[in-house]
């Protein structure tokens, strides 16, 4: 055992928390090393001057200044408390009127006469005047299209082909291969 | 408004603790009963706690005013973080934590001030800033000059060091408690203690 791992171990041994094996080893040292064995002794001393120490207590007015912080701590949640509110109303107080609101609404829309519901037309021409008003051009009449005078119109028909004489058609012009040689 | 007096048991739907109550109470049965609204176990925990966190800090920071508005600190966030508590740590560890945070941040912010001050002061001003030990006369005297000793060469400390050591030799907590305050492995607390111990032994040596 060397020095620095005898210091590593000086806590442990005054505290007696090392192995048998350890505690061998280390009374060993010391045996060996007067000097360690006064080390040990002046860290002892040390130990029991802090333990020694005395405790110290708070100021007389240190319960009194508690009680101001925490009275004041209070009034400061009761401003914010207080500060929280809608057009004069705290958020639960809001949310109820605005709920009884609702329900008011719905309720009357829900009584409410069904003739009322309806809008009125009130003419503001007389009968005569409606009568003297111009009469509009007439309308072309179209003759009414249906699918089958479409079909009639057309020309040609795509599915009228002769299956026996299928046309050939020669596509030779129009489609150039990649890397194709012809010329 | 109807404010608590630390003097008198507070009104609460919840039964009030009486004198005799008090002593047979945990800390944890204290603290879930002020979550539960009894401010009674508020005043409780302060009276167990106030002298051996001020202790504590003072040990830590070195200053009698410093140390007692961080206990107030302390304590107030245990009146207004109550329910930040969960019952899976002892409320000790919980507290001593707090405190612990407080010291350290006022530690470094003390730090910062008395660089900016000492760069601000000419060398002649600085000569007028050392501390000055004058011992006394007397037994008496004698453990107060002691302590004082012993009191500088904590400050001496790396803070990591500091910390652990008063809570072991000056609180008296276990390894395992200082090991969940400080939030380092339980070896590290060993070492640091041990580490803690040697320096304070060979400060105190130059001293003597």
């Amino acid at each position: 055992m060397d020095r620095y791992q005898f210091e590593d171990l000086i806590s442990d041994y005054i505290e007696n928390n090392l192995s048998m094996n350890q505690r061998k080893q280390v009374e060993a040292y010391l045996e060996e090393n007067p000097e360690a064995k006064q080390q040990i002794e002046s860290v002892k001393q040390v130990m029991a001057s802090m333990k020694s120490m005395p405790g110290i207590s708070t100021s007389a007015e240190f319960m009194n200044n508690l009680n101001r912080h925490i009275t004041a701590e209070k009034e400061a949640k009761s401003v914010v408390k207080s500060t929280r509110s809608f057009a004069g109303y705290t958020p639960l107080m809001a949310s109820l009127s605005a709920v009884v609101v609702i329900a008011v609404v719905m309720l009357g829309l829900e009584f409410m006469p069904e003739s009322s519901n309806q809008a009125t037309f009130t003419p503001t021409m007389t009968e005569q005047q409606i009568n003297d008003l111009p009469a509009l051009p007439a309308k072309p009449v179209l003759p009414a299209k249906t699918n089958d005078n479409m079909l009639a119109e057309s020309e040609e028909d795509s599915t009228n082909y002769d299956e026996d004489t299928p046309v050939k058609r020669n596509f030779d012009d129009k489609i150039q291969l990649v890397g194709d040689k012809r010329p | 408004m109807k404010t608590m007096n630390l003097y008198s048991p507070a009104s609460s739907s919840i039964p009030s603790l009486n004198m005799a109550d008090e002593f047979s109470y945990t800390d944890e049965e204290l603290i879930a009963r002020f979550q539960d609204g009894d401010e009674q176990a508020y005043v409780e925990l302060v009276n167990r706690y106030r002298n051996r966190l001020m202790t504590f800090v003072y040990r830590f920071v070195n200053d009698m005013e410093k140390a007692e508005d961080i206990v107030q600190d302390t304590l107030m966030k245990l009146y207004t973080h109550r329910h930040y508590y969960r019952n899976i740590a002892k409320f000790s560890t919980w507290i001593y934590t707090i405190a612990g945070n407080f010291a350290k941040t006022e530690l470094r912010r003390k730090k910062r001030h008395k660089v900016t001050n000492l760069s601000q002061m000419g060398f002649d001003d600085r000569e007028y800033q050392l501390p000055s030990v004058e011992p006394e006369t007397g037994e008496t005297a004698q453990g107060h000059f002691a302590e004082k000793k012993i009191q500088m060469a904590i400050q001496e400390l790396p803070l990591h060091f500091r910390t652990v050591v008063i809570l072991r030799d000056i609180q008296e907590l276990s390894y395992e408690e200082i090991s969940k305050i400080v939030d380092v492995p339980l070896g590290t607390v060993k070492s640091r203690i041990n580490r803690a111990r040697l320096q304070l032994q060979q400060s105190l040596k130059e001293f003597r």
